[in-house]
């Protein structure tokens, strides 16, 4: 299965495996990575699943859809690279790549 | 303290969530009335419908958390609680601790339709639903969804095929009466299905297969009742803690008797947003009563005060409401263009919630606002938007 590390909170790295297909979120959430609330499950309404890509991701994702980018000038302390979990897909070219999970999710 | 959890929806799971991650010094058990693991409720009336097998995309408790050493989990329905004694018991087993929580949620309202076979009649509420559902899908071509509510138009867009008429049947004077009619509208623009209010259903005709009603004959061979959710009480007032209209509890969760908690849309508490005692049935009521209760018994209680939202998806179209508004408050269209429609619903000056159709930043400018204090709908108009609004309040 592919894998990409996550940066917890706590600065722990942790390497979780997902299935092409799969969001952020489901992959995260499932491998119980710390700091990710996801209070609507995946529902694009709390901004509570912030998390940073490095810029390896970059040119392997659409940008994020306006109500994604409308949710996440909501995140707190967001940056260019920030995107919500549950609104990223993964696919093979996202094996070996690595994202934070945000500090505070509010 | 040990305590046991009945349930294992979205509250008890945010519960016990909350309490791994506060190193809860006792012991967790769980009663898990369905066969199913932990999952969560929205998407099965959603896109996720279109493939209900896939039911590891709608877990709802992280794998750590769920299989954490401090938590057993009992899958079983329980049928009686001795508060006094702190027991709960199942047909299987009896099980003594030292706090019970009530977190049993509602169940979907039925109707029983003269001539109607039990096998073309659907509600959903659970996973084994949405499957059984999903299964009666080939075969069905005249859909009729009864009830007009966020439930019946979610599943009418989800149903959406070529194949198949979608009909909604309501007994009301129009849909979505929950939200202001200029959401409403926007939200029905894009509907896939037909409607038709002010509908009786007199019975069900097996050989024209529709249903016949004041209207006339409405063709259905699958029938969806969404009319509603009563809550799960009976276990409650078996023992005098619980009422037809959920169970009573104080801003703690904390019911009658000391020793029994209750939390999520089963509780009925003052709602310090319309400062009025209600049931409310959202994730944002499920978790955040399971959070007040958290922190109670992880030793360090807060009051219940947060302000309720909830979404719905509609097809491409996404509701967000902040706040919640009585059925009769009076509405304002704030924002209307090609995309965006933002309403405020208030009673005068005081406004009560904030309804955005594909407007989020509205949306969460309106939880934020919310957070800070009563909004004024004058103030609201003169900003322009909700998110001015927030912005001035900021500088
Ligand atoms: C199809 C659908 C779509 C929804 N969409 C949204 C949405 O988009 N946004 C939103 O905010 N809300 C939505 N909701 C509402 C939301 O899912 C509920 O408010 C929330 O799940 C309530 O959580 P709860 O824990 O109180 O109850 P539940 O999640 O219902 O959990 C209660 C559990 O207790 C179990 N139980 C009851 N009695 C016993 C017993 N005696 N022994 C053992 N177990 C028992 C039940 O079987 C159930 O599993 C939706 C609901 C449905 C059904
Ligand atoms: S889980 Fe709520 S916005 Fe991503």
């Amino acid at each position: 299965m592919p894998q990409l590390t996550c940066i917890d909170p706590n600065e722990q790295a942790i390497e979780v495996a997902f299935e092409p297909g799969e969001t952020i979120l489901q992959a995260t959430y499932r491998a119980g990575v710390d700091g990710i609330l996801a209070e609507c499950g995946g529902g694009c309404s709390c901004a509570t699943c912030h998390v940073m890509l490095t810029s390896d991701w970059d040119g392997t994702l659409d940008a994020a859809s306006p109500q994604e980018a409308d949710m996440l000038s909501f995140a707190v302390d967001p940056t260019p690279q920030s995107r919500l979990a549950c609104q990223v897909q993964l696919n093979e070219q996202h094996d070996g790549l690595t994202l934070t999970v945000a500090k505070r999710q509010y | 303290m040990n305590i046991g959890i009945i349930g294992a929806g979205q509250a008890a799971c945010t519960l016990i969530a909350e309490l791994v991650r506060g190193q809860f010094a006792g012991k967790i058990l769980v009663f898990n009335g369905e066969s199913h693991r932990p999952y969560q409720r929205p998407p099965l009336s959603k896109t996720w419908l279109h493939n209900p097998t896939d039911t590891e995309s709608i877990r709802l408790l992280p794998e750590p958390i769920e299989t954490h050493a401090s938590i057993e989990w009992i899958h079983d329905k329980v049928v009686s609680i001795e508060p006094d004694q702190g027991v709960i018991t199942t047909n299987n087993a009896r099980r003594t601790v030292d706090h019970i929580v009530l977190a049993t949620g509602t169940r979907a309202k039925t109707l029983a339709i003269d001539g109607l076979p039990a096998d073309q009649v659907h509600v959903i509420r659970t996973l084994s639903d949405a499957i059984h559902l999903h299964e009666a899908l080939d075969a069905a071509h005249n859909i009729v969804i009864i009830g007009a509510g966020f439930l019946a138009f979610e599943l009418a867009s989800s149903l959406d095929h070529p194949e198949r008429t979608i009909r909604v049947l309501a007994k009301g004077v129009r849909a979505l009466p929950q939200i202001s009619v200029k959401a409403a509208d926007r939200l029905l623009e894009e509907t896939p299905a037909s409607i038709r209010v002010g509908v009786t259903i007199e019975r069900y005709d097996q050989d024209s297969a529709s249903l016949i009603t004041n209207h006339g004959p409405v063709p259905a061979d699958l029938v969806i009742v969404a009319i509603g959710a009563r809550p799960n009480t009976e276990l409650a007032s078996a023992c005098g803690l619980g009422t037809s209209e959920g169970i009573p509890t104080d801003a703690l969760m904390q019911t009658t008797h000391p020793r029994v908690s209750a939390i999520g849309e089963v509780s009925l508490h003052t709602q310090p947003h319309l400062n009025k005692v209600m049931r409310i049935e959202s994730i944002s009521e499920a978790n955040d009563s399971a959070s007040t209760l958290a922190k109670r018994l992880l030793g360090a209680p807060e009051p219940f005060k947060a302000t309720p939202w909830f979404w719905s998806d509609q097809g491409q179209l996404k509701l967000q409401i902040a706040g919640l508004a009585a059925r009769n408050d009076d509405e304002t269209c704030l924002i209307n263009t090609q995309t965006e429609r933002v309403v405020i619903r208030h009673n005068s000056d005081h406004v009560t919630a904030i309804e955005a159709v594909n407007a989020a930043k509205e949306f969460m400018a309106a939880r934020r606002l919310f957070e800070q204090g009563p909004i004024s709908r004058q103030a609201l108009l003169q900003a322009g938007s909700v998110f001015s609004l927030l912005q001035s309040s900021r500088s």
